[in-house]
């Protein structure tokens, strides 16, 4: 039975995704994910030559990093579609480092019966220190009642959502230190999205994006 | 400087094939046990046509460009910085993909170290038809080949 699916009705603003703890990297993932990707660069998994050109030991591929944050975002936006997904590395990453992966909302926005939702995502090691920051775009179905007319081939449910970045400056902002993104990702639990998406089955705009479609 | 005459060399398209087992070892190595990556049944009741590929998997795709070719760098080692990816729609088990690889641009950037060169390779990603599935860019900084430690 497939995971409930997200929809965009139930996504908002400031939403953080739940944190996603990876395994400890150790040489064998380097290895493997060596061989599927096809990267042998030896700094990632011959000891020897990596510390022949001063590196302490072998290091993750920043690839890797960015496939850890990539299942962040599909474990969290199930039925969703992945349009834009980048990446700034920052730190490396050692055999024997907790990636920790989040995400925050940034926006949401539909225009035309397509609905995006955007995110700021990052990654922490254990320390907390900053490993890896990007954004994301994703495609989502406004509500279930929107995918099942698509799904048969039925015209899109309609509703402007204009950015809402456009109308409430964002708050939170953008996590510059690890620290910080720290705190504000343990603090919240994976917010209410569960809920909303159970109750609300019927394509009603919420009052938030009614108000919207007149602005538009 | 890197050779500014670089921008816009490319190599011909490169077909890769999609195989399942490459999606599923591509995933595992991630440690992401999503079974939408490894289960067609699950993929199918998901609303997917079949297993799909995880969002960095075309990194895995090979294309016929040498990038210190491309570049004309020789040893200088290339550090990746940045990394981005543009879908025009999910990646499939059984997906025939067309990749070139191509020089998007050649700049120099002052980062706390001084000037460095940086290039920026982008991958484009098509099926049988022509259609477009994704776009890959990367950004390397291109160092002398000693400066690691």
């Amino acid at each position: 039975m497939p995971a409930r699916k997200l929809y965009f009705e139930a996504v908002r603003v400031g939403d953080e995704l739940p944190a996603l703890a990876k395994a400890p990297v150790d040489r064998v993932q380097l290895s493997r994910y060596a061989g599927a990707s096809g990267d042998y660069n030896p700094v990632h998994v011959d000891e020897l030559y990596a510390k022949s050109v001063g590196m302490p030991s072998v290091y993750a591929p920043g690839m890797l990093i960015m496939g850890m944050l990539g299942q962040l975002i599909s474990d969290w936006a199930r039925g969703g579609q992945l349009r834009r997904y980048g990446v700034r590395f920052i730190k490396m990453v050692w055999p024997g480092d907790t990636v920790v992966c989040k995400g925050r909302v940034s926006d949401r926005h539909g225009s035309g019966g397509r609905y995006f939702v955007e995110i700021d995502l990052w990654a922490e090691n254990q320390r907390g220190e900053l490993l890896m920051k990007g954004q994301s775009v994703i495609q989502l179905f406004y509500s279930m009642e929107d995918e099942n007319r698509q799904r048969s081939g039925q015209a899109p449910i309609v509703i402007e959502v204009p950015r809402e970045s456009i109308l409430t400056p964002p708050t939170g902002g953008h996590p510059e230190g690890g620290e910080v993104a720290e705190e504000t990702g343990a603090k919240k639990a994976p917010s209410n999205t569960k809920k909303s998406a159970k109750t609300a089955t019927a394509p009603t705009p919420s009052p938030v994006s009614a108000a919207k479609k007149i602005k538009k | 400087m890197l050779d500014k005459n670089a921008i816009g060399r490319s190599s011909p398209p490169t077909l890769n094939e999609v195989e399942k087992g490459s999606i599923r070892r591509f995933a595992e190595a991630i440690g992401d046990y999503n079974p939408i990556y490894y289960d067609e049944e699950y993929a199918r009741a998901s609303g997917y046509p079949t297993i799909v590929a995880p969002p960095t998997f075309p990194a895995s795709f090979h294309s016929a460009a040498d990038l210190r070719e491309l570049l004309g760098v020789g040893i200088k080692s290339l550090l990746h910085a940045e990394q981005g990816f543009e879908y025009e729609r999910p990646i499939f088990a059984g997906d025939r993909i067309y990749v070139a690889t191509k020089v998007a641009d050649v700049l120099e950037r002052t980062g706390p170290a001084g000037k460095m060169d940086v290039a920026v390779i982008e991958d484009e990603g098509r099926d049988e038809e022509g259609n477009l599935v994704f776009r890959a860019r990367r950004t390397l900084i291109v160092r002398a080949a000693k400066e690691n430690a």
